[in-house]
């Protein structure tokens, strides 16, 4: 066919065929690049040829042969490439053969139509159709579905034709019965005037009555013969429109299939946005957080005065903002400790730090001497020599620490003399030595004896009594402050004021400018009398009244302590005092009367740990959990339940840090309320103590190791 | 389980497309569709149901609005795309434009060598490219007589002059 073309058109051409090369260039030439989708028909006519007029190197002679010439030099080439060989050059050329000609007066005179937009996108989305790869073929996914023709044909309107051409063929001739009057009569409706039709029923009905008594009642379908043909049509039919059932059935469940996993998968959209939400949240309490560090800078840098600044500063416990790093600190991975520290070989009992990379100060279980870290190089710097039992607890605060042990006393230290005690490390203990005041007396604090000596100047209503030289060579210790009977198992101090829990039961309130006892409060005394306002739960049934000891519950690695501390912790901010005690209640007291006004009951353990700020107290006890307590109401809020007794917790308003009995430092996030551990690289004994500022976690352990971690 | 499964071929024969749906049965299907447009869910049967009866329905812009839903279900399920190329040389031969159905079809047969339905769409389109090709040459013919007629008098025109 395509042969036939060709040899009638050379036969046409006056002027011979013109070479294949010089064909080529015209065919080129002539029509627009590829890829240009053609528009219309009469278009590309018009533009094929128009196309000589506008080509500069045509000669002018050649012009109007062209003009014949084009077309059929054109079909000859076209009927060379109109085999289907390569697809995309012939779908995207304007093709210019005798058939675009055939197709033009269709297009333009004898259709007397308008090529609508419609039409004109269809064609030109055609070759962006083609381009649209097809996907490798599926045959076991395609072979389960029914075809869409099928479907068609299943699911068209006149599918349903057989079935009512049946139903037609069921249509008994019956005598008429007036169905619809019966039925809107049965309704209560009054029916349409059909009066005449009704006299037709009720006469035909008696002669039918007559007629029929002698036959007996017959079935409507006993006068109805089908046929043979027509049965095997109509069991073919059903036997068809079983199969189109089926095929509706399986495009629902298709359908169904689709729909629902685009339920799914916008499910997980909305929860990842969810969980976006939340992040954002979380930001937001970190930037509040922030803004009050701002201020508080603020209000600092206006009111400039060395001697201020320090009682200024808010103690770390309750600053918020964030904290002065080192840029370095950005560049670490999160979530791995990547500094440790050996203090000695017994569990750590109580750490704490001034500030990131600053000073840390560790104790341990067996050491009476809590060791002085410097953070930025990690290592020890030196020694506070002066207890004569296991420090319990401690507190730093730029470069003033206290310290309570075992031995009933509180010490102060000044760590920038913890370099001098290093020097002059004859001087096994130090002396007690006021900060401010010069004092003419001297007493001779010498190597040996001083603990002797040191206890005799003391009276133990605690007032200070030594009163050396500054020329004296004195440790990093400033002052000792001794009153209670029994271990000091929890302090915190703020400016000037120092609040201590002993074994003995008693909160001592001390004033840290003259060194005095400002107060004592008796929690035996308060457990006897109940004040009016305590919260729903009850008290742990642990022996109050005599010694107090508890097994706590095993740790991660099985072992299990005696805990003997009756006043798991304490915080104070300025006369309002909240303490943590062995029989699991968080009271909270007033210290200008000494008296506890509240008490929180829910913690079925000893209260080992607690924090509060403006609107929380949370506290963590041997009972496995945390709770977090609303100030205002006197309600627990949340309760963070744990598997090992919690030793140890810090909180701000995005996450509760805690030691939990585990090897792992647990965190506890509260806007997303997703818990994680800290363990890479961690401690291989449950970590005992935790303490953070800002990004900078420091956790120490029954491995006897502190590991510093970059939150 | 289907018993005669002669009458029920994956894909129609072009002579299907000739036979069109009455006006009330393509009506149907057009509210079908336009429910489930509103419903912001068309389910692919539906488009393609309005779709096929569009396109054998004889006027031109049904047969167009036909094949730009088939277009548009190409692109959007690839698991129907063998079938939706059928459909579009289908729709493209009946509209006349024969360049774009044998592309189509042609990229079926790559596919498909055996596809009865798609050689007998191909050789229908063939048939027409040539039966165009005729009336192009009888015009062209037409119009070179007439030019070398119109020459020929401005030649002797001036000649005479």
């Amino acid at each position: 066919m395509p042969a036939s073309s060709t040899g009638s058109s050379s036969g046409k051409s006056p002027m011979g065929i013109v070479p294949d090369d010089n064909l080529r260039t015209e065919l080129a030439s002539a029509s627009p690049q590829p890829g240009f989708a053609s528009t219309s028909r009469l278009d590309a006519v018009s533009r094929n040829l128009f196309a000589p007029f506008k080509h500069r190197k045509r000669d002018s002679h050649k012009i109007l042969a062209d003009l014949i010439m084009t077309p059929k030099m054109m079909a000859h080439a076209q009927t060379v490439s109109v085999r289907p060989r390569g697809i995309g050059t012939t779908s995207t050329r304007p093709t210019l053969d005798f058939a675009t000609i055939g197709r033009t007066p269709l297009r333009l005179g004898l259709g007397a139509r308008r090529t609508t937009s419609r039409e004109l996108e269809v064609v030109e989305t055609a070759s962006e159709i083609l381009a649209t790869a097809l996907p490798d073929a599926l045959p076991d996914d395609e072979m389960g579905r029914p075809s869409l023709l099928r479907g068609f044909e299943a699911t068209v309107p006149s599918a349903d034709s057989a079935r009512a051409r049946r139903r037609a063929t069921r249509n008994v001739d019956a005598p008429r019965l007036g169905l619809k009057r019966l039925s809107l009569g049965a309704r209560g409706l009054m029916a349409e005037e059909a009066e005449s039709e009704e006299d037709l029923v009720v006469v035909a009905r008696e002669r039918g009555h007559r007629g029929r008594k002698k036959r007996g009642r017959e079935s409507l379908s006993a006068n109805k013969v089908f046929g043979r043909e027509e049965l095997d049509r109509q069991t073919r039919e059903i036997g068809r429109d079983k199969e189109n059932l089926h095929v509706r059935r399986s495009l629902l469940h298709n359908d169904i299939a689709e729909i629902t996993a685009k339920i799914e998968a916008l499910d997980g959209i909305r929860t990842k946005l969810e969980e976006d939400l939340l992040k954002l949240q979380e930001d937001e309490l970190e930037l509040d957080d922030e803004l009050l560090m701002v201020q508080e800078r603020l209000e600092l840098e206006g009111s400039r005065s060395g001697s201020v600044h320090s009682s200024f500063m808010a103690s770390s416990r309750r600053r918020k903002g964030p904290a002065f790093l080192p840029s370095e600190h950005d560049e670490l991975p999160p979530g791995i400790a990547f500094m440790t520290l050996e203090c000695g070989s017994t569990p750590i009992t109580a750490l704490d730090f001034s500030e990131p990379y600053g000073t840390l100060i560790t104790s341990s279980l067996e050491d009476a001497h809590p060791r002085v870290w410097d953070l930025l190089s990690g290592e020890e710097i030196g020694r506070l020599r002066g207890h004569t039992g296991t420090v319990k607890t401690l507190q730093v605060e730029a470069h003033i620490c206290a310290t309570g042990a075992t031995d009933g006393t509180v010490r102060l230290w000044d760590l920038r003399r913890v370099d001098d005690d290093a020097e002059s490390s004859e001087w096994d203990l130090s002396d007690v030595l006021e900060e401010t005041e010069e004092e003419g007396d001297h007493t001779d604090s010498g190597n040996g004896d001083s603990p002797v000596e040191e206890q005799s100047r003391i009276r133990p209503n605690g007032t200070r009594l030594n009163r050396t030289p500054k020329e004296d060579t004195s440790g990093p210790c400033v002052r000792v402050l001794a009153g209670h009977s029994k271990a000091v198992t929890a302090l915190y101090f703020e400016n000037d004021t120092l609040v201590t829990g002993a074994s003995d039961k008693t909160l001592r309130q001390w004033d840290l400018a003259t060194g005095q006892c400002v107060m004592t409060m008796d929690i035996l005394w308060a457990i006897s009398h109940p004040s009016s306002t305590m919260s729903a739960g009850h008290l742990a049934g642990f022996p109050v009244a005599g010694t107090f000891a508890v097994p706590t519950p095993p740790y991660a690695d099985g072992s299990w302590d005696l805990y003997q501390d009756f006043l798991g912790a304490v915080q104070s901010w300025e006369y309002a005092l909240v303490s943590g005690s062995g029989d699991g209640a968080v009271r909270m007291w007033d210290m200008r009367t000494g008296q506890a006004h509240r008490t929180l009951l829910g913690h079925t353990g000893p209260v080992t740990c607690l924090q509060f700020d403006e609107i929380h107290v949370v506290s963590g006890s041997l009972d496995k959990s945390v709770r977090i307590w609303d100030l205002r109401t006197g309600g627990i809020t949340e309760t963070i339940k744990y598997d090992h007794g919690v030793t140890a917790l810090q909180f701000d308003s995005r996450k509760v840090i805690s030691a939990a009995g585990e090897n792992g430092v647990k965190i506890y996030n509260r806007t997303s309320m997703q818990y994680s551990t800290l363990s890479t690289n961690g401690h291989i004994r449950p970590v005992e103590k935790v303490r953070y500022m800002d990004r900078y976690l420091l956790s120490g352990g029954r491995d006897a190791a502190v590991k510093i971690w970059a939150l | 389980m289907h018993t005669d499964m002669s009458k029920t071929a994956e894909v129609p024969y072009a002579a299907d497309a000739e036979i069109s749906l009455s006006f009330d049965e393509l009506q149907v299907l057009r509210t079908q569709y336009e429910k489930e447009v509103a419903q912001s869910h068309v389910t692919t049967q539906t488009k393609f149901n309005y779709a096929w009866g569009l396109v054998k329905s004889p006027i031109r812009e049904h047969q167009a609005e036909g094949v730009q839903l088939l277009a548009d279900l190409y692109r959007s399920e690839p698991t129907r795309r063998r079938e939706c190329l059928y459909y579009l040389a289908l729709g493209h031969y009946k509209m006349g434009n024969l360049a774009e159905a044998k592309s189509f079809n042609s990229r079926l047969l790559e596919r498909e060598p055996t596809n009865l339905q798609a050689l007998s769409l191909d050789a229908l389109i063939d048939n027409a490219v040539k039966r165009e090709g005729y009336i192009g040459m009888a015009i062209a013919g037409g119009a070179a007589a007439l030019g070398t007629l119109l020459l020929a008098g401005l030649i002797r025109r001036a000649s005479r002059k």
